[in-house]
């Protein structure tokens, strides 16, 4: 009944798993993580009810065992023990003997049968997708920072997967400023949607590798599952309408100007020490060839930023507020961005001149 | 099927009397009135058995012709008004001539009266109703009104009766109430033959105090403001003296007691920065208006009221308070009581005292090794003096600091004691409340408009006060005759559940004419950055800082209580500290 395996292989899969695991809560077993080894393979599973990572890896030679332990304490000792320790696990008794070198700890455990695992979809499921690691990556980091936290409407605190033909749409926002992009799909399928919780996204980001290695989506009615590189990530998906966001993306918009993002950004983030620091209002104002950014705070101090631009269109004094433009600026991978206005009352949409699937839109602020 | 009929006179006034004379003290209540109408300016009440056995009140009013007394026991007959324009603009507490019948219809009734003019009283006696002839009695001028044996004849009614002490006590409440409202005037309340109060005519603050209490009085401060012929005036305690209960709350209209919704709206909002939203203010309020702007015939009972003009009066009487409220520290001392003994201070030479420059290296010394390094004991010593006499400051100059937690300060009174925190927190709320309100609401329009299910009158007054929201920084579109759709919301309020805070201020606009939700939703915001950005216990505070904190909050509105309704500081008088420890004896 012992496990014999090396520190460093366990720690990165275990640090994966564990943070999901809640760090309080009523029911003390979803602090532990099940732990299965059979036949030189281990199995690691973390979850909170609302998702659940598997992660598997080889080359642990050993009995059979199947028990949970603490996640955050089998973690908190790993981590600690010296590299390239040989770590040896021993379940008695209802405990966990973690044996390497002169160090030695024991662990109380659970009994695997009472770990609450979310049982994998059922046959019914429709959609089955094939996409790229690194291009899921990309899409996610593309629209995350728009989904809403915490939001009554549900249904806006995720993201929406939208399937339409070979299309792929990927879509967040709060209510305020909605982000999306798309990819091709290597075939046609019906249309489909789901939203994907907040927190799935943000766990999903962290597992995701810049690779090409092909990822499996299973949509079922009520969960998803995303299989890639010994992990399989299990979640439940919101259930609700999201909003129609192809009403709110506007086309036709005249004015449009053309920056550079990382001088825009710098100019953003300097201007925004002296907007109001609880609703963060920033004034656009566009001349010819000219853009000024103006704030000032309840204190009455002001900053202003003049940036030299190509801009041919109507004169605008538009206001926003600052954290959604240093939110996009921050997460496009272009050098230049372009805003499209039609007048000070109307959104403003951004776009980036590589990916033309990519577009932002951020309502102004009557300051 | 019975056919229909007229009902007998007696019957209806019993009818009557179900709604007018609840209980005694509601008896009581009507007969107090017609003193006071009458121009009484000594009433006296004796009670026997809670008032169910007899409750008599005597006056020296201007009393009731003999010719008339019969009548006076008739429904529908009053002296008070004579035609509708004097109902519209009724001067006097009663007016409906139905108190008397309906009290005599339920009991065994007599009224002694004399007036001027006449050699002698007469005396009517009535018998559920069934009147006695007038005969001769003697009094001096004024009336007497004895009702016996109250729901003798309405069994029904008289198991509804509580105990004699509960029924006292409403009747005590009655004679509160009314004996507020009259300061001119004496009272005396006796129960079973026992004096319970007796109240000199005087002043209206002495009166207050004593019918409420002499804490009461000390705790509370006087308003008086006047704008476009409405008037506030009376007392209101600071909000450190609150209630649990809404029992001492007096609120008249005209010089009569009323329970209206309109006017606790209007001061609980005033109070709303200042006390904690379980507690209830104390306050006896007189407001005064053209009787006809006000409506009083509403009720039998005439404890509600309806103003013709209700926004008008919700904005005044919140803005009379409010400013009443917002005085900074130390403004609203008492003024100190005359002390027997010489105030321990002279004003003409700095009352302060200076301290002590330890230039022995050796002390300093023996204090670091003693207490550690601490940045106060370098700063104390350093300290100038400040040149200005302490009564310029009410809240006096710093002493230090005891445990971290509190500043303690010396002024012409004695000792103050102040909540460093706490008044640290209010200074930095009234600043970011100031900085505030003097821009603009930003608004912010929302990409997903939020719709929800709405009622007519939601749909209604969204489509009539378009103009008051856009103020607000909200915009709401009618999309259906049941739906609303909130378009834009104030940007500082971006994150808040939109349609809790519509229906909110929906219903504000309604009522009230103008909302405050807005106002206190934010200022909830503002309290935790507040509350964040102010000073914690244990910083530790040079003397500098103390000073500065003391002048900040006499300069600061609402600093006698923190954000939560506590208070910030309180006194302890020289007076007070010789007592503890036995001086002067």
């Amino acid at each position: 009944m012992n496990i014999k395996i090396d520190r460093d292989m366990l720690l990165k899969p275990l640090s994966a798993v564990s943070s999901i695991v809640e760090r309080r809560h009523t029911l003390p077993i979803l602090s532990n993580l099940l732990l299965e080894a059979k036949q030189d393979r281990v199995t690691l599973t973390a979850t909170d009810l609302e998702m659940q990572i598997s992660l598997s890896l080889d080359g642990a030679p050993g009995g059979e065992v199947s028990t949970t332990v603490s996640a955050r304490k089998l973690l908190d000792i790993c981590r600690s023990l010296p590299d390239q320790a040989e770590i040896t696990m021993a379940i008695q008794d209802n405990r966990m003997q973690i044996r390497a070198g002169k160090s030695r700890f024991n662990l109380q455990t659970l009994p695997a049968a009472d770990y609450p695992l979310m049982a994998k979809a059922g046959g019914e499921t429709g959609l089955v997708l094939q996409i790229a690691q690194r291009t899921l990556k990309k899409l996610l980091k593309q629209v995350e920072y728009a989904m809403a936290q915490q939001d009554i409407r549900y249904y806006l605190n995720g993201l929406l997967f939208e399937v339409n033909g070979n299309r792929l749409n990927v879509v967040g926002t709060d209510g305020h400023r909605l982000s999306f992009t798309s990819t091709e799909l290597s075939q046609s399928y019906e249309k489909q949607e789901m939203i994907l919780p907040r927190k799935t996204v943000l766990e999903l980001i962290k597992l995701l590798e810049d690779s090409d290695e092909m990822l499996t989506i299973e949509v079922g009615s009520n969960q998803v599952n995303f299989a890639f590189s010994g992990i399989r990530l299990i979640s439940k998906v919101i259930d609700g309408k999201f909003p129609d966001y192809t009403r709110v993306i506007p086309v036709g918009h005249q004015n449009s100007l053309a920056v550079d993002r990382q001088t825009l950004l710098l100019a953003m983030q300097r201007a925004s020490i002296l907007s109001n620091e609880k609703y963060r209002g920033i004034r656009m104002v566009l001349g010819k060839d000219s853009l000024r950014l103006i704030s000032s705070n309840s204190e009455q101090e002001e900053a202003e930023e003049e940036l030299e631009v190509n801009y041919n269109g109507d004169p605008l004094d538009i206001g926003f507020n600052v954290t959604y433009m240093i939110d996009v600026l921050n997460n496009v991978d272009n050098d230049v961005v372009t805003f499209s206005f039609a007048d000070a009352n109307s959104s403003c949409l951004v776009t980036v001149p590589s990916d033309s699937n990519y577009k932002y839109v951020v309502m102004p602020m009557r300051i | 099927m019975s056919s229909i009929h007229l009902l007998p006179d007696h019957l209806i006034s019993q009818i009557a009397a179900g709604e007018v004379v609840e209980r005694p003290a509601s008896a009581l209540k009507e007969l107090l009135e017609n003193s006071l109408d009458a121009g009484a300016d000594d009433v006296s009440v004796m009670l026997l058995q809670g008032g169910v056995k007899q409750l008599r009140v005597t006056d020296n009013g201007g009393g009731i012709a003999p010719d008339e007394l019969t009548l006076a026991l008739t429904r529908h007959a009053t002296s008070k008004i004579a035609s509708l324009e004097d109902l519209e603009r009724v001067a006097s507490l009663g007016f409906r001539g139905e108190a008397l019948a309906s009290i005599a219809s339920v009991s065994r009734t007599s009224i002694t009266s004399r007036i001027k003019r006449e050699r002698h009283a007469w005396r009517i006696s009535s018998e559920g109703g069934h009147l006695t002839p007038n005969e001769p009695a003697a009094l001096d001028v004024g009336t007497v009104i004895e009702v016996n044996d109250l729901y003798y004849n309405t069994p029904a009614r008289r198991k509804f009766l509580k105990t004699e002490g509960t029924e006292y006590g409403h009747c005590e409440e009655a004679f509160k109430r009314i004996a507020l409202s009259r300061p001119q005037a004496g009272f005396m309340l006796q129960h079973n033959g026992r004096a319970q109060w007796r109240l000199a005519a005087g002043e209206p603050q002495k009166r207050f105090g004593a019918v409420l209490g002499e804490e009461f009085a000390e705790q509370a401060f006087l308003i008086d403001e006047s704008a476009a012929g409405l008037r506030l005036w009376g007392m209101a305690a600071k909000p450190a003296y609150s209630k649990l209960s809404r029992d001492a709350q007096y609120f008249y209209v005209n010089g009569r007691f009323i329970r209206d919704k309109l006017v606790a709206h209007a001061v609980r909002q005033a109070y709303q920065d200042v006390l904690h939203h379980e507690r209830h203010p104390a306050f006896v309020l007189f407001f005064e208006l053209d009787p006809a702007l006000v409506d009083v015939n509403v009720h039998p009972t005439k404890t509600e009221v309806r103003f013709r003009d209700g926004q008008a009066v919700h904005r005044f009487i919140f803005h009379a308070l409010h400013k009443a409220l917002a005085g900074p520290a130390g403004s609203q001392v008492a003024a100190p009581e005359p002390v027997a003994q010489a105030m321990p201070f002279q004003p003409t030479y700095p009352t302060y005292q200076p301290q002590i420059p330890l230039r022995a290296g050796e002390g300093l010394d023996f204090y670091r090794m003693m207490f550690g390094e601490r940045p106060v004991s370098s700063a104390m010593i350093t300290e100038e003096m400040p040149p200005q006499p302490v009564q310029d400051y009410p809240l006096g100059f710093a002493l230090g600091q005891l445990h971290g937690v509190y500043v303690l300060s010396q002024n012409a009174q004695g000792l103050v004691v102040v909540d460093m925190h706490a008044a640290h927190e209010r200074i930095m709320y009234e600043r970011l409340k100031h900085a505030l309100e003097s821009q603009n609401i930003a608004t912010q329009p929302l990409l997903l408009p939020v719709s929800f299910h709405a009622d007519r009158l939601e749909v209604a007054t969204a489509e009539e006060q378009v103009g008051v929201l856009h103020n607000l920084g909200f915009e709401i579109a009618v999309l259906s005759p049941t739906t609303l759709a909130v378009r834009a919301v104030p940007s500082m309020l971006k994150d808040a559940d939109v349609v809790a805070l519509a229906r909110a201020v929906l219903s504000d606009i309604r009522e009230f004419g103008g909302s405050r939700a807005l106002t206190e939703r934010r200022n909830e915001m503002l309290a935790t950055m507040a509350c964040h950005a102010a000073v914690r216990a244990n910083r530790t505070l040079t003397i500098t800082e103390m000073n500065a904190l003391l002048r900040d909050m006499e300069s600061t509105e609402r600093s006698d209580q923190c954000n939560h309704g506590r208070p910030t500081w309180f006194q302890v008088t020289m007076a007070e500290l010789d007592k503890m420890f036995m001086r002067g004896k």
